[in-house]
């Protein structure tokens, strides 16, 4: 207790003037991908540089919640693989991640919503996720302290529920992914904030940061929230991206009382219990972009009356937390993995809103690929940024966003 | 802090009478220059700018005046412009 700070990830690295890669963003994507570059690929000269510390971000912001029912056949396959490696992660990094397979219930409070949850549930089976439909009375059986009575401002009509999601726990993945990162030979700078990247014949040569150049010739941007600012400031590319605020907030500890990750559309609260007891719960943005992470009391009362209605029981508990972090939103509600674009040797990162903790391990996996050998898997293709030029946006989201910035 | 907006019409108000409706990208392409890129570049990309910018807002719960005003994106608030008349 009393010795000297060690850091989990082992000593400070010697800062070197030149690595094969370079990875800006200290934050899951950027470990993860780092770990997967020396893990798949015996690419151990690499250097992930963190303007805080890893982890600061949305990593650490984030409630925890781990899914694959997405709406498209794009993406559920995707966040399919990343669900699978929970498990193979724990055994391999030797690290208790605590996901926790509780299963995801989205209540549904409408005929059309049903209809939509219908569709979304054709596509899991499609793609052989398990996901089905089940109705208010099956949601009380699973969920005791559900309030299914008609008297509410949305009555529940039913859910889909999804068995194979749940939760991690996000800080447990940010050291697990750092220790295993630099066991391998990765280095971890902190306080290392990037300034520029050197780019000569349309290919990155070199990364500017605090401390000095690197000479690489291979960079990843992947720093959450404050991608989009600095691909903008470093290379001049615009991203379709507006930065919003996401709020979230825990109760204090309380008995087990919910066994699945709740979420609403209709009253705009998701809810988990975390394996402390605290019902963690959140789900609202001021929209309007913005890089503060300040909370607002507007959503405090927001959250406490959803929440009381439908978990009558929580009725009188105390929030003891709320927080906030930053979601990258794209106007199709899908992420952009893409590379040798613009410039050869620029990896791109960005645009997860508030799927980037579900995605973190999938996307270590295959932009680690993607770099290692220079060609896009498969599975990354339709994530590419040319698609808002050739209007092929995905149909993550039925309706247009409302914060993007031209509707 | 939360954000407060000056209307030109009303003065300052609540943030959350408002609706934003995007960064002030000045005139939208003409109808005869469809290049794919100029367009997209319009419709969707963004410098999100860390710092000052120019924005469309909209009072939707108040006078319904649409008006440009300058916010800090990374404290969320008005830059406040004393030549502005309301």
């Amino acid at each position: 207790m009393f010795g000297t700070y060690k850091p989990l990830w082992g000593k400070k690295p010697r800062f070197k003037s030149s690595y094969d890669a370079v990875i800006i963003g200290g934050g899951l994507h950027g470990l993860a991908t780092a770990y997967f570059l020396a893990r798949d690929f015996g690419m151990t000269d690499v250097a992930v540089i963190e303007k805080r510390f890893i982890g600061f971000g949305g990593a650490g912001r984030n409630t925890a919640i781990v899914r694959a029912n997405q709406r498209t056949q794009e993406n559920v396959p995707f966040y399919r693989k990343a669900l699978d490696l929970w498990p193979v992660l724990t055994r391999e990094l030797d690290f208790n991640l605590m996901f926790y397979n509780c299963g995801n219930l989205n209540l549904v409070h409408s005929e059309a919503a049903i209809n939509a949850a219908r569709m979304n549930i054709a596509t899991a089976q499609f793609c052989g996720v398990e996901s089905h439909l089940i109705d208010a009375r099956q949601c009380k059986e699973m969920m005791p302290a559900l309030n299914i009575s008609e008297d509410i401002t949305y009555p529940i009509f039913g859910a889909m529920y999804h068995p194979p999601g749940g939760i991690v726990r996000h800080d447990a993945v940010v050291w697990a992914l750092a220790k295993g990162a630099a066991a391998r030979g990765v280095h971890i700078h902190q306080q290392t904030a990037a300034t520029g990247i050197g780019v000569e014949n349309g290919k990155i040569i070199s990364v500017d940061t605090e401390h000095g150049k690197i000479n690489t010739p291979r960079v990843l941007l992947s720093a959450g929230g404050y991608t989009a600012a600095l691909a903008y400031r470093l290379l001049r590319i615009q991203l379709p991206i507006s930065v919003l605020t996401i709020q979230a907030m825990v109760t204090q500890p309380l008995k087990p009382l919910l066994n699945h990750v709740i979420s609403s559309g209709a009253y705009h609260v998701y809810a988990n219990q975390t394996l402390k007891g605290e019902i963690a719960t959140g789900a609202h943005m001021d929209p309007w972009p913005n890089y503060t992470t300040q909370t607002t009391a507007h959503y405090i009362k927001h959250q406490a009356e959803a929440l009381a209605e439908l978990l009558p029981c929580l009725r009188g508990v105390k929030f003891m937390r709320h927080w906030a972090g930053l979601a990258d939103m794209t106007p199709d509600m899908a992420p952009i993995m893409d590379g040798n674009d613009h410039v050869d040797g620029f990896y791109l990162d960005c645009g997860w809103g508030y799927f980037g903790f579900k995605s973190c391990t999938a996307v270590g996996k295959y932009m680690a690929r993607f770099m290692a050998s220079e060609k896009c898997p498969p599975i990354l293709k339709p994530f590419n940024l040319r698609r808002f030029e050739q209007h092929r946006l995905m149909g993550e989201t039925a309706a247009v966003v409302n914060y993007s910035a031209n509707n | 802090m939360a954000l407060t907006l000056t209307c030109p019409i009303c003065g300052e108000r609540n943030g959350y009478e408002f609706r934003y409706g995007g960064e002030d990208k000045g005139p939208r392409p003409r109808a005869e220059d469809p290049a794919p890129g100029h367009w997209c570049e319009y419709v969707h990309m963004s410098p999100c700018v860390a710092g000052i910018r120019k924005e469309w807002w909209y009072h939707k719960d108040g006078c319904g005046v649409w008006f440009t005003t300058e916010r800090d994106t990374t404290t969320s608030l008005e830059v406040k412009q004393p030549e502005k008349t309301r």
